[in-house]
């Protein structure tokens, strides 16, 4: 199982994905930070808007393409924060692992279902559910 | 003056320390014991802490909001209305400045971890320096959202 032990400046390199994870937290980390300030900012112009202004908003493809990456990112981001959090608290193996898993699925479906959404609404598309099956 | 510690003498050497507070690590190397979490002082870093991963699991809850928000735009008018509806009632608008004040520390405190993370700033004082200015940013990030939304008649109650 151990290789042997590689070192960088003397500092000892995870021998898993250890820092993997470490470097894959700080990297979504930074470019969350620009992202939620649009986010704030976006809140504000759609903000008593109503409908209408809405869809105002999604046809403009920077804030369509700008809210797919800030979705993407932060789902990716709350499942890593969330996977350590099961893993500090949670002990019994096969807990934690269908914990991990029904988050992990979780995580999928609001990506994958979040961007079809904002897809449809970029495009103008007929509201859902009469335009499904089209 | 002695050269050697008196006993109960707290060094910070592990070679003349009598205190026992250092332990023989698995892998043989000497480090300190780590305290429990009872005999810790307490430190603002602690608070700033606990509230980043409480906000952490709060903004998690949010994203659900969030994406009920882009659901319901994708439903049309009516699922529109019906949600802008309940969101806009007092209860609703808590939920939202919930989710602002919580969105605004994870934002401030991450960027406070990220500064240590460069290797800045991780100094006792430092550390609590920008543990205060990461709850002040946020609170008034916060709170100025909310009350230029209510000043520009954006949202009323």
């Amino acid at each position: 199982m151990s290789k042997s032990a590689r070192y960088i400046r003397n500092v000892k390199v995870s021998e898993r994905h250890g820092a993997g994870e470490w470097t894959a937290e700080r990297a979504s980390s930074l470019v969350l930070v620009p992202l939620a300030l649009w986010g704030l900012w976006s809140a504000w112009s759609l903000s008593g808007g109503g409908y209408a202004g809405a869809l105002d908003w999604f046809r403009s493809p920077v804030n369509a393409v700008l809210l797919a990456i800030t979705l993407v990112i932060s789902i990716w981001h709350m499942n890593m924060g969330l996977k350590v959090i099961v893993d500090d608290y949670i002990h019994k193996p096969s807990s934690r692992t269908g914990l991990l898993v029904f988050i992990g699925a979780l995580c999928l479906v609001l990506a994958f279902a979040g961007v079809f959404f904002i897809v449809r609404l970029a495009l103008g598309s007929a509201p859902l559910p009469a335009g499904l099956g089209a | 003056m002695s050269s050697s510690p008196l006993p109960g003498d707290a060094s910070n050497d592990p070679t003349t320390d009598q205190t026992g507070r250092f332990v023989r690590q698995p892998n043989g190397r000497v480090r300190p014991l780590s305290p429990h979490l009872q005999v810790w002082r307490f430190h603002v870093t602690m608070w700033g802490s606990i509230l980043n991963r409480f906000a952490a699991g709060a903004l998690s809850v949010g994203s659900l909001f969030v994406f009920g928000w882009l659901a319901a735009a994708g439903m049309g008018p009516d699922a529109y209305a019906a949600y802008a509806g309940v969101m806009s009632s007092p209860l609703g608008l808590l939920i939202w400045f919930g989710i602002t004040l919580a969105a605004a520390y994870h934002l401030t405190a991450g960027i406070r971890h990220l500064i240590w993370d460069a290797g800045h700033g991780l100094t006792p004082k430092a550390a609590g320096m920008w543990t205060w200015v990461s709850f002040l940013a946020a609170l008034v990030i916060a709170v100025g959202f909310w009350i230029a939304l209510f000043a520009s008649g954006r949202i009323v109650l």
